[in-house]
């Protein structure tokens, strides 16, 4: 199990990265637009990408204190 | 022939005006669903904000320690690993979505349905990974604990409300496919649904951090 705990760790560390890039790569294309539903969506990427970095905090043994 | 041509160029010149008084119905419509739809996400943020109050204060106050004790053990924290990729799933299903809407924005309609496909595969995956979770969690179900009926409510709501998003998507993506309810210039619906499927992913940040980081 400890081992497989492992496996999942680095997927979840590695796919944050992407997506938390590509989040923020959206979110640059969007920065300009100035519409109800831009600014929406640039919320929204910002909360993504946050997301992202508290998977990375849980894949690194940062988040929980204390161990999963 | 002249009174041909002239007829051939009122009805030209008439079907010219209806096309941008309809454009003006629509641009304003669009303004107005628009409020509305982000309305409806505010009023379901409230919704989801009401139970996390609710599990803050029994987490803070109600339960002397945490995870509580249960039968005189105290149960498990929740496999944060498998939840962590599981939230790599969801979070990537956001950046195929918003790509999908961009693809159509653009006039390209393969990368819009290829990224849709990614949108609803990555979807439907986290719903079954959050089965699994469901299935293996050992927090004493649904009303055992305090614990159970905090994490089954709150996650349980959220994934009603992905299997929903996952539902609007598919129903959206055969709309493209099938009708011309919407193009480049008219797309409220995929607006809608790129705006809903980003709401269920932010929703799951609150709920990844309270239950498996906290």
């Amino acid at each position: 199990m400890e081992g497989l705990a492992v496996i999942e760790k680095v997927i979840a560390l590695a796919g944050a990265v992407v997506v938390a890039v590509f989040a923020l790569i959206s979110l640059k294309g969007e920065w300009p637009k100035t519409g109800l539903d831009d600014q929406v969506t640039k919320l929204l990427l910002g909360l993504m990408a946050f997301g992202c970095v508290l998977v990375l905090l849980a894949a690194t043994g940062v988040l929980p204190r204390g161990g999963a | 022939m002249a009174v041909s041509v002239a007829k051939q160029g009122y009805e030209l010149g008439h079907g010219h005006d209806e096309h941008d008084h309809e454009e003006v119905i629509y641009q304003e419509t669009r303004d107005m669903r628009l409020l509305g739809f982000v309305l409806f996400l505010c009023s379901d943020v409230v919704l989801f904000s009401s139970f996390i109050f609710a599990y803050i204060y029994l987490r803070t106050t109600v339960a002397p320690t945490w995870p509580p004790i249960m039968d005189g053990h105290q149960l498990p924290r929740l496999d944060t690993a498998f939840a962590a990729v599981n939230s790599v799933v969801l979070f990537g299903s956001g950046v195929t979505m918003h790509y999908a809407m961009e693809g159509w924005k653009h006039g390209n309609k393969g990368r819009f349905n290829l990224f849709m496909l990614f949108t609803i595969i990555l979807g439907s995956g986290f719903l079954g990974g959050q089965a699994y979770e469901y299935a293996h969690a050992q927090i004493g179900g649904w009303s055992g604990s305090i614990f159970g009926a905090s994490f089954f409510t709150l996650t349980g709501m959220h994934g009603f409300h992905v299997f929903v998003g996952v539902v609007y998507l598919a129903v959206l993506w055969w709309q493209t496919s099938r009708t011309n309810l919407y193009d480049t210039h008219r797309y409220f619906g995929l607006t809608a649904g790129t705006l809903y499927w980003h709401f269920v992913d932010v929703i799951w940040v609150a709920l990844f951090f309270l239950f498996y980081l906290w």
